[in-house]
């Protein structure tokens, strides 16, 4: 009895492997929507799950800040504009760690598809863009559970800004406000969101991102989806994900099954 | 946070698994009342939401809990101990990193994950420890290691809440033997 044993954690693994390299299972699949705010992520997002149910896919979406345990703690203390960088990190860190195992290893683990509707990135890209510094934010999100596919929906920063504000002021955090020190929400945001931009570019080169277009009009962005996801969605499982698999078995004590 | 006489500013870690011996050493460690404050766990208020949270949002892991300290931590750093230091005053953190730390150990998360997790947090200038003399505190239900125990998925290797106190302990246990070593 104890903490869990190098077999314990030898096991895990295997299992984590032996179920995902199953060619008799059908593998579930990790894709991920990331981009700056006024990309159109969340229109792209809808319309490629309408046409992978249409395809008969058992697709699970799980969206940014979203955890029934965490968000109402984000939610009230951003209510007050109360959260440092570090704690609005810290707190995001922990919203997406409660997704991951309680909505998106275990719908992976059935064999389903699960589309993120941002993921670990957008964190990487604002809390840098926070002046934060990468490694530590990088570390938050520990063991690393990559997706199989990141869309990367790239606009430049005057468009992200006139699309968000053409219908909306953005809020204080959205706005970065608690780091640019400007009052005007609108100004504020432009500065913020080229920062995010930069960052999530650099991002796009290291992590491999699809990057798609998000200038171009809805409907060619869709079929360029679509088209890239069948290009992509035979790609092996990665190897990369095992130390997360194996802590989400050995925790729910499926490595035995 | 209480007093306000300027003095030699100092950070002085606590921690323990027993919430109400950790807080008579940090009361200890403070001597006069006037000298500085006792930060405590929880000041931001994120466990106590947390333990109002719907139980159908489902249980939260150790990782989880230790991400939620660190934030909790990072508001006390911002809103207690930070300040008191810079006015020449003393600050008894009770518990610290050291508690979070050993929690993490004791559930197998890897040490480097909880080091580089802390590594935002000042490092004290004393640390102290409240080790248990017998078993009884090895069912605390106050303080973030009983509140963990109590809300946390436990793995099937560790099953009761006691396994993981006293794990808990022996491994702030190991840290004073370390930090003794340092000091030495």
């Amino acid at each position: 009895m104890g903490r869990p044993t190098p077999a314990t954690i030898r096991l895990a693994r295997n299992a984590a492997r032996t179920h995902f390299t199953d060619p008799s299972r059908q593998r579930g699949l990790l894709v991920a929507f990331e981009g700056p705010d006024g990309s159109g992520k969340t229109t792209q997002r809808k319309l490629f799950k309408t046409w992978l149910n249409s395809e008969g896919y058992d697709v699970v979406t799980t969206k940014w800040n979203s955890s029934d345990l965490i968000k109402p703690i984000i939610k009230s203390r951003k209510a007050v504009r109360a959260l440092s960088p570090e704690e609005f990190s810290l707190l995001h860190g922990a919203d997406f760690r409660h997704r991951v195992e309680q909505v998106i290893l275990p719908a992976l683990w059935d064999g389903k598809l699960v589309i993120a509707d941002r993921f670990l990135f957008t964190g990487l890209a604002r809390d840098v863009a926070r002046g934060l510094d990468f490694d530590w934010v990088l570390k938050l999100y520990e063991p690393l559970l990559w997706p199989d596919l990141v869309f990367y929906f790239a606009v430049t920063p005057v468009t992200s800004g006139k699309r968000v504000t053409a219908t909306r002021m953005p809020n204080f955090y959205e706005a970065g406000q608690d780091v640019t020190d400007v009052d005007d929400p609108a100004e504020s945001y432009q500065r913020f969101i080229a920062r995010v931009i930069r960052e999530y570019e650099s991002l796009a080169l290291i992590f491999n991102f699809i990057t798609v277009d998000a200038e171009q009009s809805i409907g060619d962005q869709h079929r360029r989806i679509r088209e890239l996801f069948l290009e992509g969605e035979r790609r092996p499982w990665s190897d990369w994900n095992v130390d997360a698999v194996a802590e989400w078995l050995a925790l729910n004590g499926r490595h035995r099954s | 946070m209480n007093g306000a006489r300027r003095g030699k500013p100092a950070l002085i870690a606590v921690d323990g698994v027993d919430a109400t011996a950790v807080l008579a050493e940090a009361r200890a460690a403070l001597g006069t009342p006037g000298r500085g404050g006792i930060s405590r766990w929880d000041a931001s208020g994120v466990f106590q939401d947390l333990a109002v949270a719907d139980a159908g949002a489902g249980a939260p892991s150790a990782r989880t809990l230790l991400l939620l300290y660190a934030a909790d931590l990072a508001f006390r750093l911002r809103w207690e101990i930070r300040p008191a230091l810079a006015e020449g005053r003393a600050v008894i953190a009770a518990p610290y990193v050291e508690t979070a730390i050993a929690l993490g150990r004791s559930v197998g998360l890897k040490a480097g994950w909880l080091t580089a997790l802390f590594r935002f947090a000042p490092r004290p200038a004393e640390r102290r420890f409240v080790h248990p003399r017998h078993t009884r505190a090895l069912t605390v239900k106050d303080g973030f290691v009983g509140f963990a125990c109590d809300r946390m998925v436990i793995g099937p290797g560790i099953r009761t809440r006691r396994q993981i106190t006293e794990r808990t302990v022996a491994h702030l246990r190991r840290s004073a033997q370390r930090a003794r070593r340092v000091r030495s």
